[in-house]
């Protein structure tokens, strides 16, 4: 088994039985992940930032009851898929954003190096281009671009995704290659010929 | 339509791995002799590249607002896998016992139809006997009793 799944099983385990210290860990690891997921649909950064708190929360409360631990990264993104969901209900909240409400060009870029050894493919890129991508994925459905920052931005696998989002793995390849087709476009100067 | 049009429409499909193994092969073997075509298939997949180089935001740190919360609320308590299977394997045996018990006490000559079943012999009964007492003492030993208890944890977590 993957040694960092085994290591988040240990600490959701421990995590269930009371242990805050293990769930800090816990948080430590999946907050960025959760704002960003949360902040692709909802725009806003306190909004984000607000939903993202509830999302660790109401994660404690039901943590007794989370059968398998393994899934805990998806599970975490079911439940603040359903906050964003009751507050666009409540209409605090709008799925359909402006491309101008997300994105900080500011923002260090996280994980790029981190990853590069998993990810051949993985570039760095400048926080004008960074803004560029950001702007262009606030453009694209939501139920496109909720994947798409799970499976890209995040790394998630495609099988947990499915788990979290209550539909099959096909449909979210499907909205993958959708939001692929729809980004090529928005980003043309940038990949197409010797650009990067 | 020309093969590179139906290609293209494909391509992105191809790029995340949504193909069937036919349909991938039919692909692969087109962008073999179509630059073209293996142009736009570079495109999308630069275009996933920049989508991870972007990476996750920095989020703030709200911990101690979270931990301040979490030390306010109550927290479900677990449904004991035992407790839950135990119930079902409960309510399982009293249905059988029930449509046994019926069946048994049923007199044949109300329905003027002979029954299936007219009598639980000795064997039968101690085994019944048995069950429940097994299924009393140890309840996930159950397998039909385990299989509905875990079927319904399911929607929990």
């Amino acid at each position: 088994m993957d040694k960092r799944l085994r290591e988040v099983q240990e600490l959701v385990a421990e995590a269930r039985a009371g242990n805050a210290a293990a769930f800090e860990t816990l948080y430590r690891s999946h907050q960025a992940g959760i704002f960003t997921f949360v902040r692709s649909l909802v725009g806003e950064w306190e909004l984000a930032a607000d939903l993202t708190q509830q999302t660790f929360v109401r994660a404690w409360e039901s943590l007794p009851r989370l059968r398998q631990v393994g899934a805990f990264g998806g599970w975490l993104h079911r439940i603040a898929a359903n906050l964003v969901r009751d507050e666009a209900k409540s209409g605090r909240a709008r799925l359909e954003i402006a491309a101008s409400s997300l994105g900080d060009g500011d923002a260090p870029l996280r994980g790029v190096e981190d990853t590069s050894s998993e990810r051949p493919e993985a570039m760095t890129v400048s926080a004008e281009l960074r803004q560029q991508v950001r702007s262009a994925l606030a453009e694209i459905p939501p139920e496109q671009r909720a994947v798409v920052v799970m499976h890209h931005l995040e790394g998630l696998p495609v099988t947990e995704i499915a788990r979290a989002l209550g539909v099959r793995p096909g449909t979210v390849m499907s909205r993958l290659a959708r939001a692929r087709e729809a980004m090529r476009v928005r980003l043309k100067p940038y990949v197409e010929g010797d650009n990067e | 339509m020309s093969d590179c049009e139906q290609i293209r429409r494909q391509l992105a499909d191809y790029c995340v791995g949504g193909l069937s193994r036919r349909g991938r092969a039919r692909v692969a073997a087109h962008l073999r002799s179509c630059a073209s075509c293996g142009a736009e298939l570079k495109a999308l997949e630069r275009t996933g590249a920049l989508l991870e180089a972007v990476g996750v935001e920095v989020a703030p740190d709200d911990w101690e607002l979270v931990r301040q919360q979490l030390a306010a609320q109550p927290r479900q308590r677990p449904r004991p896998a035992f407790r839950a299977a135990w119930g079902v394997g409960m309510a399982a045996l009293g249905v059988v016992l029930l449509v046994l018990g019926g069946l048994v006490l049923e007199p044949a000559h109300q329905t003027g139809v002979k029954p299936a079943v007219v009598s639980v012999d000795a064997e039968m009964r101690g085994t019944m006997e048995n069950h429940l007492s097994a299924v009393w003492a140890a309840p996930l030993a159950d397998e039909a009793a385990v299989g509905l208890g875990l079927a319904e944890l399911d929607e929990d977590g």
